[in-house]
């Protein structure tokens, strides 16, 4: 098969997965749209850092199965390749998300005040931590639907992960930029990010799935939990 | 309103601030904590006008749970089957004395709030023995100025104790000569049953005559001549009286 005159290049480019083409000393010579997003959770420096660790010890390619998180984005493995001591490529793939089959009834969910939930669940949580506690939110942020009962019960489990910690930061904010479609409507993104000294991970799981059954994108680090909550607002 | 709730407790005021948040919310809440500990009163405060259901009657909660949105269930431990009730898009609050299943609780609920009892709350002991001295002043209109021994206040059964011990002292330091006499009238048409009790109940005057005698005049010697006996006779008094 004759591949010379094949444009493989709108291929990469709308690639789900992101790829970087490094020259010498980490110069970025091409990227995808999946690594420009990419590059808005990481530094150029830390993934020529990678490509080096996983590059094959001689020309040509390597695959290797590993974990990688850069912030909310998750991949499962990569593959470092080159053909010459110019340039050096990363691919990265992408690790599946669970995808529930439920479909959201906007019309069940309550109007609701997110600051006055928060608050709520916040009153709940100081009773079982005496720790320095910060709220950074935007208190005009307009009401939104949210499913009450069950982002409480999802806010208590997170909580409980912070009990021991003597500082949490809480900060509350709508994302600029970023959107969630939802029965075909773009709705806003509300990220609920929860900071602290020290937090327990051993549920860290049970609240991905807590978090997933209410269509919320929950990025677990070892010192923070953050929500990504559709912003549904008709 | 719960500002008229008495407590210097941060746990319990912290209880009250969440739950005034759920004000409106149609979330799922749950207060656990012995019985007498004021989990009613509090919830009874805060949500004066909501309808309660009690979960002893579960057709009648069942029932109730179609029509209303906002909903009290008190005696919630005493309902079976719980994983079977739907709070969803409601307003519900549960008072329960403990709970008997943590997980269908914990997946039932979305606040789940402990009532400390008032041992874990001493700093609301004082303040509600004050609360029930002028209580039970109005109650029983009394003119003469009453104080509460804070030693002998009772919380084993939380404000069921407590409020029984504050009337108890009052009511006995209240008590007229007649009164006392009425007492002890009823006391013993009850009692006596004719085997010498004159002997047997002479110490229900005996014991606490001495024991006050010798904690306002100090020595045995001056409260002999005060009572007007031997001090020897007064000597074995006490010791049979078994007075320390």
């Amino acid at each position: 098969m004759n591949s010379e005159s094949i444009d493989f290049k709108f291929f990469i480019e709308s690639d789900n997965n992101p790829f970087i083409l490094f020259g010498v000393n980490g110069k970025i010579l091409y990227l995808n749209d999946a690594a420009e997003i990419m590059l808005g959770y990481t530094t150029t420096q830390n993934l020529y850092n990678t490509a080096l660790i996983y590059a094959p010890k001689n020309f040509g390619y390597k695959t290797t199965h590993v974990e990688i998180q850069y912030d909310m984005l998750l991949f499962y493995a990569l593959t470092v390749a080159y053909q010459n001591e110019e340039q050096i490529g990363l691919k990265l793939y992408l690790k599946p998300r669970m995808d529930t089959a439920q479909t959201i009834n906007t019309d069940k969910l309550q109007v609701t005040n997110i600051n006055a939930l928060l608050e709520a669940n916040i009153a709940l949580f100081k009773i079982h931590n005496n720790g320095n506690l910060t709220l950074l939110t935007d208190h005009d942020l307009p009401s939104c639907r949210i499913d009450q009962n069950n982002f409480s019960k999802l806010m208590r489990k997170i909580f409980d992960l912070f009990t021991l910690a003597s500082s949490v930061h809480i900060t509350l904010k709508l994302i600029v930029g970023e959107y969630i479609i939802i029965q075909n409507r773009r709705e806003q993104i509300l990220q609920l990010s929860i900071q602290a000294d020290i937090r327990n991970s051993s549920d860290d799981q049970m609240i991905q799935k807590m978090a997933q059954e209410i269509h919320t994108l929950c990025i677990c680090k070892a010192d923070s939990i953050t929500l990504h909550i559709p912003f549904i607002q008709k | 309103m719960a500002e008229n709730f008495i407590t210097n407790s941060i746990q319990v005021q912290n209880i009250i601030k969440g739950l005034t948040l759920t004000k409106s919310l149609f979330v799922s809440s749950i207060l656990i904590g012995e019985p007498h500990s004021g989990k009613k009163t509090l919830i009874h405060q805060l949500f004066p006008t909501a309808i309660y259901a009690d979960g002893a009657n579960r057709a009648q909660l069942e029932q109730l749970l179609e029509i209303h949105e906002e909903l009290i269930i008190i005696n919630f431990e005493k309902l079976h089957n719980i994983e079977k009730l739907h709070f969803k898009n409601k307003r519900i609050i549960a008072i329960a004395n403990h709970i008997t299943n943590e997980k269908i609780i914990d997946s039932l609920f979305a606040f789940i709030y402990q009532m400390p009892p008032l041992r874990e709350r001493k700093e609301d002991i004082d303040l509600l023995a004050a609360h029930l001295l002028g209580e039970v002043k109005t109650n029983l209109a009394a003119q003469k100025d009453l104080a509460i021994d804070t030693d002998k206040l009772d919380i084993s059964k939380n404000m069921l104790s407590l409020r029984r011990s504050v009337y108890y002292q009052v009511f006995a330091q209240s008590l007229d000569e007649t009164q006392i006499e009425e007492m002890l009238y009823n006391f013993f048409l009850e009692r006596l049953k004719g085997k010498s009790d004159y002997k047997t109940y002479l110490y229900l005057f005996e014991k606490p005559l001495i024991e006050a005698g010798l904690k306002k005049f100090g020595s045995q010697l001056k409260l002999a001549d005060i009572l007007g006996i031997n001090r020897n006779t007064l000597r074995k008094k006490i010791y049979e009286l078994g007075i320390d």
